[in-house]
């Protein structure tokens, strides 16, 4: 089980944070998370895996300066 | 150097005129020349049309020049205003100054907004607006003292020459004992020996008892300040409550500043985290996206980006409360303390260095081939210090930078420096050069746009080179972000109407990550609403971060969620709570439309405004090189293939560069006319008669100016 914006979400072995954001709606605004504190853009969401009991927020649209 | 003196020579005593509805209805204007003090009732008319902050800073700046005016001829006008909302305690980013003047680097009317108190200060000591004309002909400090009701012109002599002293000592000298109350303006030497010096406005920063600062840093403010021989502005105030501003309905800011306040406490450590790590969270993010400026912006991203972000900064800046006003809940103005820097006038000394920002990390960072985070904070340190604006002077180490790897200049025009990308050491050392007006530094603190002309005239450097990765338009420099794969923000560089800043629109993400505006219209309405509301800050003397880098956790259900809606109603609400006036979002909208043209128009009055004017360097929209183009061949041979349909089998990288470029300079001048039928423009760039009637500037000097371009 992984917690995303503080909600349950189960988790698999293998899971990327692309495999993440497929499976859910209303995220197409998401290009950055943080994954355990550390940001993850969108580049990296195919490469990068998630592991077993993370902690995820989406962030919001970014905004620049 | 002696101690501090400070001789009166002009002084008046007045009515404080009490804050009404968020104005006091007075301007206050010194002429350095006579040293006369002048107060002016400000007229309703005005009052309704430009709202406040730059509004009120534009139309006082248009009547100080003429046309003629050059930014170091006396009538040009420093204007300084903080708008009808500027001072409202505890509301988020509630306390920004917006500064204006005759740019040294554009020759037009530049702004620049920043926090500190001064702005509120100001206001509160009973002026909405103040107006610096003339010029003294000794160093001069001018006290607005709203505690006593009175105003001074002092001669100035043994003040400390940099700013992070001279704000330190003034603040003492004001209020030793409650320093709280004073708020300083100051240059540096850096302004006084380049064309980009910033002002330093301060705040007393409690917790830690010492004197803080945020800049004023585009365009050259600093640098027109200097000219005039004002050392300092000091502005003293008393105590300050949501009461100060006198607002129509007390209980309604109260609960819109409550509910904006509360967000923010909430969702910042779940967002952003700026109240931990500033805007220093924008370097990892914009390097994983290629928009991060690195080698003077030929590449948007570097391994070594990782050590100049926020996991490094966090673990840097001094823990505290960081507001650059009064309760505000983003407090995002981080500093560092006990820093010693390894060279110049403060080595081996420890200092406080207020910063970095996103801005300057990546300016002064990665754009110089700099990856280490305490070299960045020298430069920071000694660039506010100076007074110099850390985007102009990063990016135009960049330029240097690159012109000297191309051997366009050499060792024999930089006193024997190398500046390859990377030089720490030569970096800092030309910035030492800048502040004292020296060496190879005194050229490049013209910046780019003069080095270009002085490098090909007396280097016989390639002036087809230079102008095409030189990252100037309108004679700014470029702040930190790479577009050349977002149109959009192409346009939001290169139309913003004081040159290349983002504060106008920053749409990369919206257009090159997201594909929300996938046609000419498309981007042509953000390129004309965003620019619209983006303003509307500058207006009443509010920070945009609020706005929308800390957002509702539903904002992502709404229809627009880029234009965040729900914080734009509590803006109106805002805006109703202390005017009394009944506004709508869409009235923020009509109100900053009215000043975004004025400002055209004023370009157009000081001879530029026109669409020869919207021009950018092609580095801002593709390769310049063949090194550039083969760093993401995949990418760049892509659309070729793909968007235009090309053949590419018999290229070259050389025609490849070439091909591009001839596509994507046709898309950039096909939004440009876009953009300007959208904003109701000619397509020259030129607001129609039918626009400025619809906005009530048809002043008879505004159809005078356009008359004078052709507008009939």
């Amino acid at each position: 089980m992984i917690q995303v914006d503080d909600k349950p979400v189960t988790w698999h072995q293998g899971m990327t944070i692309a495999d993440l954001l497929e499976q859910m709606e209303g995220v197409g605004f998401c290009s950055v998370v943080r994954l355990n504190g550390k940001l993850v853009s969108s580049p990296r969401f195919h490469e990068t895996p998630i592991p077993d009991g993370s902690i995820i927020r989406l962030l919001p649209l970014v905004a620049g300066g | 150097m002696g101690h501090m003196q400070l001789k009166e020579i002009a002084a008046t005593t007045y009515e404080r005129a009490d804050v009404n509805k968020g104005y006091t209805d007075q301007s206050l204007h010194i002429n350095l020349d006579k040293a006369d003090i002048g107060i002016t009732p400000i007229d309703t008319a005005i009052k309704e049309k430009f709202i406040g902050g730059k509004g009120y800073d534009l139309w006082y700046m248009w009547n100080a020049v003429k046309g003629t005016t050059k930014w170091d001829d006396p009538e040009n006008a420093v204007c300084i205003s903080a708008g009808p909302l500027g001072g409202t305690p505890g509301y988020p980013g509630g306390g920004k100054s917006i500064v204006t003047a005759i740019s040294p680097l554009t020759g037009a009317p530049i702004d620049s907004n920043v926090g500190g108190y001064f702005g509120p200060y100001k206001k509160f000591s009973g002026f909405d607006v103040i107006t610096l004309t003339g010029k003294a002909d000794q160093d001069t400090v001018i006290l607005i003292d709203g505690i006593e009701s009175n105003i001074k012109i002092f001669t100035a002599s043994d003040l400390p020459d940099n700013s992070y002293e001279m704000s330190d000592a003034l603040t003492r000298y004001f209020d030793a004992e409650k320093p709280v109350n004073v708020s300083v303006v100051t240059a540096g030497p850096g302004a006084e020996n380049t064309y980009f010096g910033c002002l330093n406005f301060s705040w007393y920063d409690a917790g830690r008892k010492r004197v803080r600062y945020k800049q004023a840093g585009r365009g050259g403010i600093g640098t027109v300040f200097a000219d005039k021989k004002i050392k300092a502005v000091v502005a003293r105030f008393g105590a300050i409550s949501m009461k100060t501003n006198n607002p129509a309905d007390l209980e309604a800011l109260k609960t819109v500043t409550k509910t904006h306040a509360k967000e923010i406490h909430e969702l910042d450590p779940k967002q952003n985290r700026m109240a931990l790590v500033g805007t220093t969270h924008l370097v990892p993010i914009m390097n994983d996206h290629d928009c991060l400026p690195t080698h003077n912006f030929k590449f948007g991203s570097h391994p070594g980006a990782a050590v100049i972000g926020e996991d490094v900064y966090e673990h840097i800046f001094d823990k505290g409360f960081d507001g650059c006003w009064r309760g505000c809940a983003v407090a995002c103005s981080h500093g560092v303390k006990d820093f010693s820097p390894f060279t110049g006038p403060f080595k081996g000394t420890k200092v406080f260095v207020d910063g970095p920002e996103y801005e300057t990390v990546a300016g002064c960072g990665s754009n110089l081939g700099i990856f280490d985070a305490h070299t960045i904070l020298e430069i920071n340190f000694y660039c506010d210090a100076y007074g110099l604006d850390t985007i102009s002077v990063g990016t135009s180490i960049g330029f240097v930078m690159e012109c000297f790897e191309n051997k366009l200049i050499t060792t024999d025009h930089t006193d024997g420096m190398d500046l390859s990308f990377g030089n720490r050491y030569n970096t800092l050392e030309l910035i030492h050069q800048m502040a004292r007006g020296e060496g190879f530094g005194a050229i490049v603190g013209k910046g780019i746009r003069q080095m270009k002309q002085i490098f090909a005239e007396k280097f016989n450097a390639d002036a087809a080179f230079m102008q095409d990765i030189g990252m100037e338009s309108k004679g700014l420099e470029f702040s930190e972000y790479i577009t050349k794969e977002s149109l959009a923000q192409q346009g939001g560089y290169g139309l913003a109407l004081k040159g290349p800043q983002h504060d106008e629109a920053w749409l990369i993400f919206l257009d090159m990550v997201h594909n929300f505006m996938p046609t000419f219209e498309n981007k042509a309405e953000a390129l004309h609403w965003f620019p619209m509301f983006r303003t509307w800050f500058g207006l009443c003397g509010l920070c945009k971060l609020p706005w929308n880098d800390i957002v509702p956790e539903d904002n992502k259900q709404t229809e627009e969620p880029a234009k965040v809606k729900k914080h734009i109603q509590w803006y109106a609400d805002f805006f109703s709570a202390i005017t009394g006036k009944k506004t709508t979002p869409d009235d923020l909208i009509a109100m900053s439309e009215a000043v975004y043209n004025f400002q055209r128009v004023f370009n157009l009055k000081m001879g530029y405004g026109t669409r020869e004017h919207d021009t950018l360097p092609y580095r801002a929209m593709g390769p310049v090189t063949a090194e550039e183009y083969e760093s993401r061949q995949e990418r760049y041979d892509k659309q070729l293939i793909e968007k235009y349909g090309m053949n590419i089998s018999d290229m070259d990288t050389d025609t490849k560069v070439a091909a591009l470029r001839k596509e994507r300079e046709a898309q950039y001048e096909q939004l440009k006319g876009a953009v300007y039928e959208r904003r109701g423009w000619t397509q020259n760039g030129i607001p129609t008669k039918e626009t400025v009637k619809r906005l009530g500037i048809d002043f008879p000097e505004v159809l005078e100016v356009l008359e004078k371009n052709g507008v009939k």
